[in-house]
């Protein structure tokens, strides 16, 4: 049997003890082998069995008709002399007790003499019929003292009235784990601590045997606290049939259940009131202080100064309400803008040019509600008779009054002005003069490939370029014609013409190398002294230790110097480390003497400062972050510009330390130069823009200048007039005047005077530099194109 | 070191709060909150960063600041609608229990709120309030020509319909109305109320078809107010031109459905004055205690003679003094409640500007009342001498508006309601009939419609707007109408104004006429033609046409003195069969009308066009230097205005353009 059911689960027992209170003992009559005769679970069993036996014995089917008299009368013959005592007693009381009394009487089984120390506590010797469950009632003596009845209850047996089923239970281990007693030949102990000695367990084949034999073997399951097979009771059976059924467990439970009627119905109405309490005089007497109040309401009244259901007085709806002051202090909210007034196009008869086509009405149709700047199309009627009601009115006006309280107002000044008197007013660009307004001369370089580089000598004579293929190009400004032309094989990435005015000589930049040379038809006296300078005698002692050094210098040799091809080759190269590349730019300091080389090279090897007069060159920097783009000696004082990607940095080379770090706002620096005067710089850059810096305003740019519109290469100050110019991409050349003064409250004046096209775009390439000519009182300029061509402008 | 602030606690945009937490802060319904905003005129507010105002969240979602949230919060108002929360709930509950003398008791003490001092707070002086009624009077309209709705109760649309009356008798009453307009949306108006342009638009008079979309709650709070301040505003108007207010209703001449005049003015203290005779006789009359009839002139002429005895000069015409004593009873009397008769004022009245001596440079001359009162377009009474009568499908309460505001007698069929001071058309008095009919055919015109003028009712409005009385030639019955135009103006200066003339205009109807005449001596050639060969009609006919057409062209595009085209401008006449005769003929023509281009291009680029080519170039370039010198902002301002100026420029070109197409077509359809 599958199931294992408690032996003493107070689940069985509740019912059962209910049922027993109004149920007469019929279980009694089944002979009951199992019976242990310990409290509530031979009770609920019992029970239980007593309603699945209704049907099959007679003799309780007829106790179930008469429960009360047939369980009484049986009980009364069948039990001993006390119950019958107590059910006569019990007569004696009241005929309402009668029913309860008789249902309690059914448990005599239970009952138990009181113990005769607890009576004679009592005094009385009563006795008193017990049910478990259920505290008996008292019973009325006639007290001793008084002569009046008075109740007596019964004493407190703790046995009986304490919830205690599971003491009769043979096994007083209580509820362990039965497995304890696995290993010990007993099961437990008795009430008397005597030991329960196992019960013996046959083998499988007793098993069977018992199993064959015992009908009744499938109605068994095994109890661990006996440790053997148990036998279900009916009741148990019954139960678990329920439980499977999902009926209610309780046997005894009716869920249809006549109605009791206990207030209606003959006689058994409620006497009210149900107290015989007297009515409290406030109940029938007027209270004194509302007689009061309503006297002196009375005494109003009649006054005169309160009077009854008197119309309200009506103030006038509408009064004169600006005739008195403001209350508020607060100013009253902004006024909403006014509708716009409607113009022509809305009139039921507009002129005919306000009519829409057939393609507008077509564009109209075809944009959504939202898109729709106006809710409707001009249209014409010829009679104001067949003019339709508008079906966007009350949208309309709901509009409105959304927009009334729903849109923030704010107070703008709408601009009433001509855009044109925004521009800033500038000096007429002829007042300006010079600035180079004409291309005087165009010097094309044979072979096409782009003029990368242009320099003109101090004296403006000469214009040196030079071009991709590795051809410099010695020209006359003036009229442009060659003079001379040097092959070098490799492409060329600067020239750049030496600034002192006693020597003449120009470098160029190629691959790691840097060549000088020097111009032919030179007076003698300029030539021998260039010579010096660049082919002396003797050569200067070397500067520091004697190691290797990175860069080398090498002049020619002194009998080469007297032949007439003096300007065929270089008279001194200066030999870069290897890693070096191609020199982007040269530049040379105020002086002549120091010159700085930028490589595309990445590190320390970027930058190089030379000296020529002492064959001395020396990097700079250890280490620089990022790519350097320029670099530029200040004018007159000991500084060095270095331009990297986005910044400009301003160092002391005497104190060898960073002044300045200029930030441009540039995302790429192409070119940069510095104003003659050393407190200005403008750096160009490769997105279109160029920034003018205020060396003593900070470190932002003054103004930021966005005109071009493609990359700039090339800025470039003129030396001597207040002009700089910018070359760009997009083919053209911009003049600007720019005039800075020389106290610190003026502003620079910048007017852009004028743009000069003509270079060729080839490949995206534009102007790739630009140069301003020195030295003759002119203002020219000198530019050289990615269309290989180098042009003079003219003033 | 003072203690840290909390983040968002200073600065102006702690200073703003959403409307969600404005709603938590005055614990009232979004509903109520809505209500009280539309009542108190409290509109959200734009913080300066959106963001930090809403403590990083960029939802879009409304800000009010936090004083006008404090300003609601002690609006006496937000009591009453509470009061009026628990009114509804006890209300339901007695109704629900059915206990039906607590409810009455309920509903008799039901809470109930004016809105007389928000009317105040907001327009703390009147004319702030007449500043803002065009939108209250435009709801009203609506209000008044809108049907029953089960979302909107009768009453409010009686108050509507009630307050678009008095408005309307005020304005004809005070002839302050200035100017009209009859769009496609509805009837402007303009009217000019103590020195205000009050402008509204009605709907025409057609069954209002109610969207589904309409939020009737925030219409509903609107017109609550709308109906408060035009109340006020009405009874000071009335109260200052002398009437009661509010005016009495007639109900029987309701009932017959003459509309406006169902209300009838009442002097203060007075009769109720009809308005008929005041309109007819024109001139104001006192009517005194004894019985006797003052003038207006009478009166001015008392008030300058009781001037003149203070200053002891007693010669006066008449006997002033008499005219003065019932003068002095009938001053309570409102003496006028025309508007001001401007002929009537008396020389005295004239401000005379006193020059000073010693700086004769500043004149400071200020516009009088009487300088006022004859500037153009105030003439109200344009419409005196006439009488109109309205035929049944012209719209009868515009008309009658309208005209009744200059001045006019209007008169109505019976079918357009009750009321009406002229019975019918074939009345003597009438000079004008509005019609809007077609002429019906081979009608014979009767005597009487001889003697009086059949005008569109464009005619009316137009005439309203130009401040004279336009011929009626032009808007006569059947006719087609002239455009009608907006009185408010064109766009903005600069705009399209299609009453000025447009450049290029006659050129193109020259060519047209050119061409015309081409046509006309073309068509005599082939008449000629056809003279000599009658049998060879339309085919050779076209052919001819065709032939010297291409011609034509094929010399007018090349030169004709040009001898390869001529030559095979020639061949090709030959293909096509054309006279040589004939062809020289063309040819001539042609070369003549090129030399005339030529003449006139020679011209042109000798004189303007090249110069100013290069002027625009060299413009052009500069403005782009300075452009680069402008700020970035700046320069994008600059931009958008220029783009803005440009747009505009293209739509008048578009429309002029239009309107040179146009009159060509019709100069051509019309030969």
């Amino acid at each position: 049997m599958a199931p294992k059911l408690p032996a003493s689960s107070k689940g069985f027992q509740r019912p059962a003890k209910r049922k027993a209170e109004s149920e007469p003992e019929a279980g009694r009559v089944e002979p009951s082998e199992e019976w242990t005769g310990f409290g509530g679970e031979g009770e609920g069993i019992e029970m239980a069995s007593d309603e699945e036996d209704t049907g099959e014995s007679a003799e309780s089917s007829d106790v179930e008709e008469f429960p009360e008299i047939e369980a009484a009368s049986s009980e009364e013959g069948g039990e001993d002399e006390d119950t019958s005592e107590a059910g006569s007693e019990e007569e004696d009381i009241s005929a309402e007790d009668e029913e309860e009394e008789d249902g309690e009487s059914a448990q005599e089984e239970d009952e138990i003499e009181p113990p005769p120390g607890d009576s004679a506590l009592m005094g009385e010797g009563l006795k008193w019929d017990r049910k478990p469950g259920s505290y008996p009632d008292p019973k009325v003596i006639k007290s001793s003292i008084t002569g009046e009845g008075k109740k007596v209850y019964p004493p407190i047996e703790p046995e009986y009235d304490s919830d205690s089923s599971t003491e009769d239970d043979p096994n007083r281990v209580g509820r362990i784990p039965m497995h304890w007693y696995d290993d010990l030949p007993h099961i437990g102990y008795d009430i008397n601590g005597k030991r329960i000695l196992r019960p013996a367990k046959g083998d499988e084949l007793d098993k069977f045997l018992a199993a064959v034999e015992d009908p009744t073997s499938w109605l068994s399951g095994f109890d661990h606290t006996s440790q053997k097979d148990t036998q279900l009771t009916e009741e148990e059976l019954d139960l678990i049939r329920r439980l499977q059924d999902a009926e209610v467990p309780d046997a005894s439970y009716n869920p249809y259940e006549d109605t009791v009627e206990w207030f209606t119905g003959e006689g058994k109405q409620e006497i009210m009131p149900l107290t015989a309490r007297p009515e409290p005089k406030s109940r029938w007497q007027p209270s004194k202080w509302e007689k009061q109040k309503i006297l002196k309401i009375v005494r109003l009244i009649r006054a005169g100064h309160i009077v009854p259901n008197k119309p309200k007085a009506k103030q006038p709806q509408w009064y004169s309400l600006w005739s008195t002051e403001a209350e508020t202090s607060r100013p009253p909210p902004l006024v909403a803008p006014k509708v716009p007034l409607p113009k022509h196009a809305e009139s039921y008869n507009p002129p005919e040019e306000y009519l829409p086509d057939q393609d507008e009405i077509d564009k109209y149709e075809d944009l959504s509600d939202d898109e729709k700047v106006k809710k409707y199309l001009p249209k014409k009627y010829d009679a104001l008779r067949h003019v339709p009601a508008y079906e966007h009115f009350i949208h309309e006006r709901q509009n409105r009054l959304l927009d009334l309280y729903l849109a923030p107002r704010i107070r703008r000044v709408k601009l009433h002005i001509n855009p044109d008197s925004m521009l800033p007013s500038l000096p007429s660009p002829q007042s300006l003069r010079p600035f180079p307004v004409f291309e005087a001369l165009k010097m094309s370089g044979g072979g096409g490939s782009r003029a990368r580089c242009v320099s003109v000598s101090p004296d403006g004579v000469w214009t040196v370029s030079g071009d991709e293929d590795g051809v410099v190009r010695l020209r006359e400004t003036f009229v442009g014609r060659e003079a001379a032309r040097w092959k070098l094989g490799k492409r060329i990435g600067a020239v750049e013409w030496c600034p002192r005015k006693d020597v003449s000589y120009f470098l160029v930049g190629i691959e790691d190398e840097i060549f000088a040379f020097m111009p032919p038809h030179l007076s003698p006296a300029m030539e021998s002294a260039t010579l010096d300078v660049l082919v002396p005698r003797s050569p200067p002692p070397p500067i520091g230790e004697d190691g290797e050094k990175p860069v080398k210098w090498s002049q020619e040799s002194l009998s080469f110097k007297q032949s007439a091809s003096t300007f065929s080759s270089p008279l001194l190269v200066v030999t870069l480390p290897p890693t070096a590349g191609l020199p982007k730019q040269i530049t040379f300091h105020r002086r002549g003497d120091y010159f700085a080389t930028v490589s595309s090279a990445e590190g320390h090897n970027a930058i190089w400062i030379h000296q020529a007069s002492k064959r001395h060159s020396q990097s700079p920097f250890k280490k620089i972050k990022g790519s350097i783009q320029r670099v530029l000696f200040h004018p007159n004082k000991p500084h060095f510009f270095v331009a990297t990607q986005r910044y400009v940095s301003i160092y002391d080379l005497s104190a060898q330390k960073l002044l300045k770090t200029l930030y441009t706002g540039s995302r790429w620096i192409s070119s940069m130069d510095i104003h003659p005067t050393g407190d200005h710089l403008i750096v160009g850059g490769y997105d279109k823009k160029l920034m003018w810096f205020d060396l003593d305003l900070g470190n932002k740019p003054y103004k930021v200048l966005r005109y071009h519109t493609k990359a700039i290469r090339s800025v470039a100050f003129s030396p001597n007039y207040p002009l700089f110019a910018s070359s760009s991409d997009d083919g053209t050349i911009q003049i600007f005047h720019a005039r800075v003064y020389s106290d610190l409250m003026t502003d620079a004046l910048i007017v852009p005077l004028k743009v000069l096209r003509g270079h060729v775009v080839l490949e995206g390439l534009g102007v790739m530099e630009l140069k301003w000519t020195t030295g003759l009182g002119t203002c020219w300029l000198v530019s050289a194109g990615a269309d290989g061509e180098v042009r003079v402008w003219c003033n | 070191m003072g203690r840290e602030l909390k983040k968002g606690t200073k600065g102006p945009n702690s200073k703003y709060i959403t409307r969600t937490k404005a709603i938590r802060k005055l614990q009232i319904s979004l509903n109520d909150f809505r209500r009280l905003c539309i009542l108190k005129g409290i509109v959200p507010r734009e913080p300066p960063s959106r963001k930090k105002a809403n403590h990083g969240n960029t939802a879009p979602t409304s800000f009010y600041h936090v004083k006008d949230i404090t300003y609601l919060a002690h609006e006496p108002i937000i009591a009453k609608l509470r009061e009026h929360k628990i009114f509804l709930r006890r209300m339901s509950r007695a109704m629900g229990k059915q206990e039906w003398g607590r409810a009455k008791a309920l509903e008799e003490s039901r809470p109930r709120y004016t809105l007389d001092h928000i009317v105040k707070e907001r327009y703390p002086t009147f004319i702030d309030a007449l500043r803002d009624i065009d939108d209250a009077l435009c709801c009203v309209v609506l209000g008044a020509s809108l049907s029953q709705h089960r979302r909107i109760p009768k009453a409010d649309l009686d108050d509507c319909a009630r307050l678009a009356a008095e408005w309307q008798l005020y304005v004809t009453h005070t002839r302050s109305l200035r100017k009209s307009f009859l769009s496609i949306k509805g009837v402007y108006y303009q009217a000019e109320v103590q020195g205000e342009n009050v402008t509204w638009v009605e709907p025409y008079q057609f069954l209002q078809k109610i969207p589904m979309d309409v939020d009737f709650r925030v219409m509903r709070s609107f017109l609550e107010f709308y109906k408060t301040l035009l109340g006020f505003v009405f009874y000071k108007l009335y109260t200052d031109a002398g009437l009661v207010y509010p005016p009495p209703l007639d109900v029987k001449k309701e009932a017959a459905g003459s509309g406006v005049d169902a209300y009838r003015l009442q002097p203060v203290g007075g009769a109720p004055v009809d308005q008929e005779e005041t309109k007819t006789t024109g001139k104001k009359k006192v009517e005194l205690g004894g019985g006797k009839v003052l003038t207006g002139r009478q009166v001015q002429k008392a008030i300058v003679s009781m001037e003149v005895d203070g200053e002891e000069t007693e010669e006066v015409e008449g006997n002033p003094k008499d005219v003065a004593a019932p003068l002095a009873t009938a001053k309570a009397v409102p003496t006028s409640t025309q508007a001001l008769d401007t002929d009537t004022l008396p020389s005295t009245e004239e401000f005379i500007a006193q020059p000073s001596k010693t700086d004769p440079s500043t004149s400071s001359t200020l516009l009088t009342l009487h300088a006022l009162a004859n500037l153009p377009n105030s003439n109200t009474k344009l419409f005196e001498p006439y009488v109109f009568f309205v035929s049944r499908e012209s719209p009868r309460h515009i008309l009658e508006f309208v005209i009744r505001s200059f001045g006019g007698v209007v008169g109505w069929p019976a079918s357009c309601g009750g009321g009406s001071p002229i019975e019918s058309e074939d009345d003597e008095r009438v000079t004008h009939v509005i019609i809007d009919r077609p002429l019906p055919e081979g009608g014979v015109l009767s005597e009487g419609r001889r003697r009086r003028k059949y005008v569109q009712p464009q005619w009316v409005v137009d005439s309203v707007n130009a401040g004279k009385v336009l011929l009626e030639d032009a808007y006569a019955q059947g006719r087609t109408l002239p455009p009608h135009l907006s009185p408010f103006g064109a766009e903005g200066e600069g705009a399209y104004d299609p009453l000025a003339p447009v450049p290029g205009m006659e050129e193109a109807l020259r060519e047209v006429d050119e061409e015309m005449e081409d046509d006309e001596e073309d068509s005599e050639d082939d008449d000629d033609m056809e003279m000599e060969e009658e049998k060879e009609e339309e085919k050779t006919k076209k052919r001819h046409r065709r032939g010297k057409k291409a011609a034509a062209s094929a010399v007018n595009v090349s030169n004709p003195t040009d001898a390869d085209a001529v030559r095979k401008a020639e061949l090709e006449a030959e293909r096509l069969g054309i006279e040589p005769a004939e062809f020289d003929k063309v040819l001539e023509k042609a070369a003549k009308n090129k030399n005339r281009d030529v003449e006139e291009e020679e011209g042109d680029d000798e004189d303007d066009e090249e110069p100013k080519k290069i002027e625009t170039t060299k413009g052009a370039s500069e403005e782009n230097m300075a452009k680069m010198l402008l700020s970035s902002k700046k320069r994008k301002l600059y931009n958008l205005m220029k783009r803005t100026n440009a747009r505009k420029e293209e739509e008048k070109v578009k429309l002029q353009k239009k309107k040179i197409e146009i009159a060509k077509q019709k100069k051509k359809s019309g030969r």
